[in-house]
């Protein structure tokens, strides 16, 4: 029977069918003959919400743009699914061609957050391919590497992946993709291949380096091999508005999570939120032309007959031409009866004026990450929000109709005290009591705020990578002290697990001695941890204790500013100097402007080799 | 403005598509033709079109209708199909174009073919025999106040019903519309209920949409 009939039988066992099926308007068919490499594109999690990720669309369009290579979609399946896949010995699969993933040539993930990596596993798991990269032989093919955010420290798969793609894949895809083509017309065997790609910038091969550990368990030094670089540069795209942007979406039949044209307005950031690993990854900020934002709305729309357009950003405010920008596609959605969203919009740019352009779009609910209850943490932070601002904002909001607003703050920030958490019940109540103090408020409605409480996770390549986490029990005490110090029904709280947060830090700031500890969790049965109903933590201590991993280690335990980290092999161009400089600042409780007010010598320009901003 | 009726097939893949998902899947259809389509004029405009009657998910069909409007009058209906099949995804096309004639309330009944997949076709031939000759055919319908108990058996009508290897293929009338509905899969779970010889009922397919004396819907 074939794979195709063999699903068919039974899909319409399943919850939403047509996740496992293809089909979908804009995805893109081959004729498998023709093509020299195929490239499975995998997300670590449903279609549901891996069909939202913007990264997948843009490097599926751009490797198909390639008339002899074939890239195709593929995601973990629903458990349902899942228990019909094992039982009918329906291998994992790829969406355009409903062929098995283990007969293409890359096997490629995107890791975007820590709690996928155990799906990871079983994705490989279900493709028939032993997870260790090590048990899957030296023929050249199935190379399975791996992209995205978390590659930035990536040892905690160090054992599954062939190659790490480290920065913007636009580029180097290709590169990696021509290199292994030439190499397999030649014959050439997987170890060939992975010497001569570790020379490609950007790409880490984890085989070629290994650590050896002091006593006290922290790396006292990095073994290369074979030839490898010392240390490995993310790559850049230095001409920012004129890459690669797809013109048309695979459109799903099922809702997703991001059901819309997505398009991007700039990357990087200049804020330096001590905290955010998105800030520093993606330096240098470079930002898309008011046309170029503009035509690539315009094709995606008409080619995906989407009716609603989303501005993706770190910090869609910040763009040099917003108002003019703004105002340009305000003019065609409109016209085109087409919903514009814009996330990301930072509480101390945004003007009256701006705000009256989005009421004309959409009048749903206002949200901003204060992030921090004090004035003096979020100077810690280096959030530069001032109090003044927030309610500046919120009172515009409030004059033109607004009466929810959404708070994001952070719990276990460093430095941080049971005065900084009253103080977010404190400023709360300011917000409610400046809406009564409006006279022309919206009538007849209450004001509504809702806190919305993460706990902090210290992560690689930001000032606070050296920081620990809060320990359970002092976040429970500071999530009490919150919900006590709340006293109206007009504030809701709500907060996050502290034990997902834990298990969070463990694999950000993890070595490659995790990686027995992910598989041993994965084979207890772990996996769909960032999914409430999924997540077993019970399973991941075990998982820990019987690897003999301490995690308290890599949780609750300061770096040292002169240890080497796990990491430190990898170049985000932002030098280690600087993140130890914006460490000692934030305990002063001293603030860094940001990049367009004053460069403070991330190293980022020296590296790339011109200006920021020009 | 022209009232437009199109017959559309969804056959292949796109049966998977569920009905709510179709109702998306056909906006963004007309949003990538670029038909003038006509908008509500209410509070939240939205472009109108209506589907006739729901395709249970798994169903193929060539005979399914689908009513909108189209603000420009001397638009060619056969353009209106061109462009629309220039966009339409995998496995679903318009097959005509015509302008509404009947109200949708003349819909009474709906035909479907399927296949009953079997090991032992021939006593399920008997057994299909059985539960046809009977005096009623009990199944239980999902109802919005519940589970109720009916009788299909007055309002089915057999078209054919016949005999291959290793399989029972039956055609068969059921009621349609905004009235009753009744779906082809009851009839395979009553003669599962009735202790027939086991068998897979597959390949459903609904292949007209009819009034009440037989005549297509137009």
């Amino acid at each position: 029977m074939e794979l195709k009939d063999k699903i068919e039988k039974h899909l319409l066992e399943v919850q939403k069918p047509s996740r496992y099926i293809g089909g979908e308007v804009g995805s893109v068919i081959k004729d498998k003959s023709k093509i020299d490499v195929r490239f499975a594109f995998c997300f670590p999690d449903t279609y549901d919400i891996g069909m939202s990720h913007l990264g997948m669309k843009i490097l599926y369009s751009l490797t198909n743009e390639r008339e002899n290579y074939w890239c195709e979609r593929c995601f973990a399946p629903s458990e349902d699914f899942e228990a019909i896949m094992r039982e009918n010995d329906i291998p994992l699969y790829a969406l355009e061609s409903l062929d098995p993933i283990r007969d293409f040539d890359f096997i490629g993930f995107t890791l975007q957050y820590e709690l996928s990596y155990a799906n990871i596993l079983n994705m490989l798991d279900l493709a028939g391919l032993p997870v260790f990269a090590a048990d899957r032989g030296d023929e050249l093919t199935n190379i399975v590497i791996a992209g995205g955010p978390c590659v930035c420290n990536p040892e905690p798969l160090a054992d599954f992946f062939d190659i790490f793609v480290l920065g913007e894949g636009e580029e180097v895809n290709l590169e990696l993709i021509d290199l292994y083509w030439e190499m397999k017309q030649q014959g050439a065997t997987k170890t060939e291949f992975l010497r001569k790609a570790c020379h490609i910038e950007g790409v880490y091969v984890p085989r070629f380096y290994s650590f050896v550990y002091k006593d006290d368990g922290t790396i006292d030094h990095l073994v290369v091999t074979d030839g490898a670089p010392e240390v490995i540069r993310k790559r850049i795209i230095k001409d920012f508005d004129s890459v690669y942007y797809p013109e048309n979406f695979v459109v799903p039949f099922t809702e997703i999570v991001h059901d819309r044209v997505s398009v991007e307005v700039l990357r990087g950031c200049i804020r330096g939120c001590r905290f955010c690993q998105a800030g520093f990854i993606y330096r240098p900020f470079r930002e898309k032309h008011t046309d170029t934002i503009c035509r690539e709305t315009k094709a995606l729309c008409e080619n995906t007959g989407y009716d609603e357009v989303s501005l993706a950003s770190l910090s869609t405010s910040d763009h040099s031409e917003i108002d003019p920008m703004l105002t340009k596609l305000i003019d065609y959605t409109a016209a085109e009866r087409i919903n514009l969203s814009l996330p990301s919009l930072r509480v101390d740019n945004f003007s009256e004026s701006l705000l009256e352009k989005i009421k004309k779009v959409r009048k749903s609910g206002l949200t901003f990450a204060a992030e921090g209850g004090t004035q003096r943490l979020r100077d810690v932070i280096n959030k530069n929000v001032s109090e003044e601002e927030i309610m500046n904002t919120c009172s515009i909001a409030f004059r033109g109709g607004y009466s929810a607003v959404k708070l994001y703050f952070m719990m276990g920030l460093p430095t941080e005290t049971d005065e900084d958490i009253v103080g977010i019940a404190d400023l709360a109540n300011r917000i409610i009591d400046l809406f009564y103090s409006i006279e022309d408020r919206p009538k007849g409605r209450g004001v509504q705020i809702s806190i919305s409480c993460a706990t902090f996770v210290p992560k690689p390549f930001t000032p606070f990578q050296f920081e620990p986490q809060d320990t359970r029990e002092m976040i429970e005490h500071k999530q009490k002290l919150l919900l006590d110090s709340v006293k109206t029904k007009k504030i809701k709280v709500s907060y996050h697990d502290p034990n997902v947060s834990q298990l969070e830090v463990i694999l950000a700031k993890g070595d490659r001695r995790l990686c027995k500890a992910i598989y041993t969790a994965w084979k207890k049965g772990c996996k769909f941890d960032s999914w409430e109903e999924y997540f077993n933590f019970g399973k991941w201590i075990e998982a820990f204790k019987e690897c003999g991993i301490d995690t308290s280690f890599y949780a609750n335990r300061r770096f040292e500013y002169d240890e080497i980290l796990p990491w430190d092999h990898l170049d985000y161009l932002v030098s280690k100097e600087f993140f130890i400089r914006e460490n000692k600042t934030a305990h002063k409780s001293v603030t860094t402007p940001n990049c367009r007010l004053r460069c403070s010598g991330c190293g980022v320009n020296k590296k790339v080799g011109r200006d920021c901003f020009c | 403005m022209l009232r437009v009726r199109a017959t559309f097939k969804k056959t292949g893949r796109a049966k998977y598509i569920s009905h709510l998902d179709l109702n998306r899947c056909m906006l963004r259809t007309f949003r990538r033709s670029g038909l003038p389509i006509w908008y509500t004029e209410g509070f939240n405009p939205h472009p109108y079109y209506a589907f006739a009657l729901a395709l249970s998910l798994g169903f193929e069909s060539e005979c399914e209708i689908l009513d909108f409007n189209i603000t420009d009058d001397n638009m060619p209906l056969e353009e209106i199909r061109d462009r629309l099949n220039a966009v339409m995804p995998e496995g679903m096309g318009i097959v005509s174009v015509a302008l509404q004639e009947q109200k949708i309330t003349a819909i009474a009944k709906a035909e479907y073919s399927f296949s009953l997949v079997t090991d032992n076709a021939v006593k399920l031939m008997d057994d299909v025999n059985k539960l046809i000759s009977g005096t009623e055919i009990l199944i239980e319908k999902k109802t919005k106040k519940g589970i109720k108990t009916v009788d299909i058996k007055p309002d089915m009508e057999i078209i054919t019903c016949e005999k291959t290897e290793d399989s029972v293929d039956i055609v068969m009338r059921l009621p349609a519309g905004t009235q009753t509905n009744y779906n082809p899969m009851l009839f395979a779970e009553a003669l599962k209920n009735s202790g027939a010889e086991p068998f897979e009922a597959e390949k459903f397919v609904r292949r007209a949409i009819l009034c009440d004396d037989d005549t297509i819907f137009k």
